[in-house]
């Protein structure tokens, strides 16, 4: 979520280079629009986000068996640090010829790596944009 | 008495030689290489989720109802979402007792879920909006939504699983080649294909876990 909220401050700059953000969710339709629409996980914590309703900006997409993440290779069905997880957090970046052009793991390993990260997806992005 | 030895004999080698009754699914999950703990996150996930998938379309519903009980919690997690899925009201009242008594916290957040996809036991999904663990109190706030809503969800993701993922597919998508197509739904319950917007321009995907 914090990907995504992040994301949605550089708005702008996505728009200028004329491209389309997606978000997939390994989830049923239902999570998957909470997930958009409703900002109940980060409003539950105090931070940055918190006060908002809606963080998602990219256009959500439900996938409930979870067959795009496991194309993608993304897929995990597994626990981790205890919790259940679908799917392994994964930013791809795809240019004008339809071409897999940069693929990120975020890491978490900071509580302010998200920053870092959408900045990667736009500076590939504008790359994409070029090609 | 030497023919009668060579047909014992034979008899017993048959199951080695193929003819052993081939092993459900769910048994298949049970054995797997790199069961779904912690310590195997990256490793066999590709066998995890063609299981998954065998499970949710294939698996016996008896056996699945009885693997409810199975001693290996993440056999009971399955069972208890391929039943959701599945739609089987028969197991409703087992799932409503997994989600009040199972010591392990992905049975209970896997029946609260299926629970919520059959629409039935309003109150043990309201038990678990209580339950000490945050991810089962979650899920049952969603599952309590999904009680009032119109919508099939178990439908929704029974037509999901029934388009089949080859497992030379899986993790195909690699810097530098073509983006793998796929199809997903919209918010608005739309299908939406991926091809359709590829090669038009700029496309950034990002594959998220709910809190991620």
């Amino acid at each position: 979520m914090h990907q995504q909220a992040q994301l949605r401050l550089k708005k702008d700059e996505v728009e200028k280079l004329g491209a389309d953000v997606y978000v997939v969710l390994a989830m049923d339709l239902h999570r998957t629009r909470v997930f958009k629409e409703e900002n109940r996980l980060l409003s539950t914590f105090k931070g940055p986000f918190s006060r908002e309703k809606s963080l998602v900006y990219a256009t959500a997409l439900s996938d409930p068996a979870g067959y795009a993440s496991a194309l993608y290779g993304v897929a995990r069905k597994c626990l981790r640090w205890g919790a259940w997880v679908e799917n392994q957090p994964h930013w791809i970046v795809i240019d004008r010829k339809g071409t897999i052009t940069f693929m990120l793991e975020p890491r978490f390993d900071t509580p302010t790596a998200y920053e870092k990260d959408v900045d990667q997806v736009l500076e590939a992005l504008k790359k994409a944009a070029l090609r | 008495m030497t023919r009668l030895i060579l047909i014992l004999t034979g008899l017993a080698l048959l199951p080695s030689a193929g003819w052993a009754q081939p092993t459900s699914p769910l048994e298949k999950y049970r054995k797997l290489r790199f069961p779904a703990r912690d310590e195997n996150f990256a490793k066999g996930w590709q066998e995890r989720v063609a299981l998954e998938y065998e499970i949710i379309n294939a698996a016996d519903l008896r056996a699945l109802r009885n693997a409810l009980k199975d001693a290996d919690p993440f056999v009971r997690a399955m069972a208890a979402r391929a039943l959701g899925i599945r739609g089987d009201r028969d197991s409703a009242d087992t799932l409503a007792e997994l989600v009040s008594g199972d010591k392990e916290y992905s049975v209970r957040l896997r029946a609260v879920e299926s629970l919520g996809y059959l629409r039935m036991k309003p109150e043990a999904i309201q038990r678990a909006i209580k339950d000490r663990n945050p991810g089962v109190s979650w899920v049952a706030k969603l599952a309590a939504d999904q009680l009032k809503s119109e919508t099939d969800h178990a439908r929704q993701l029974r037509e999901a699983y029934a388009t089949p993922i080859k497992r030379e597919a899986m993790g195909t998508a690699k810097v530098g080649q073509p983006a793998p197509d796929f199809t997903a739904l919209t918010c608005d319950g739309k299908p939406f294909k991926l091809s359709t917007v590829l090669g038009k321009k700029p496309i950034a995907i990002y594959f998220a876990a709910y809190d991620g």
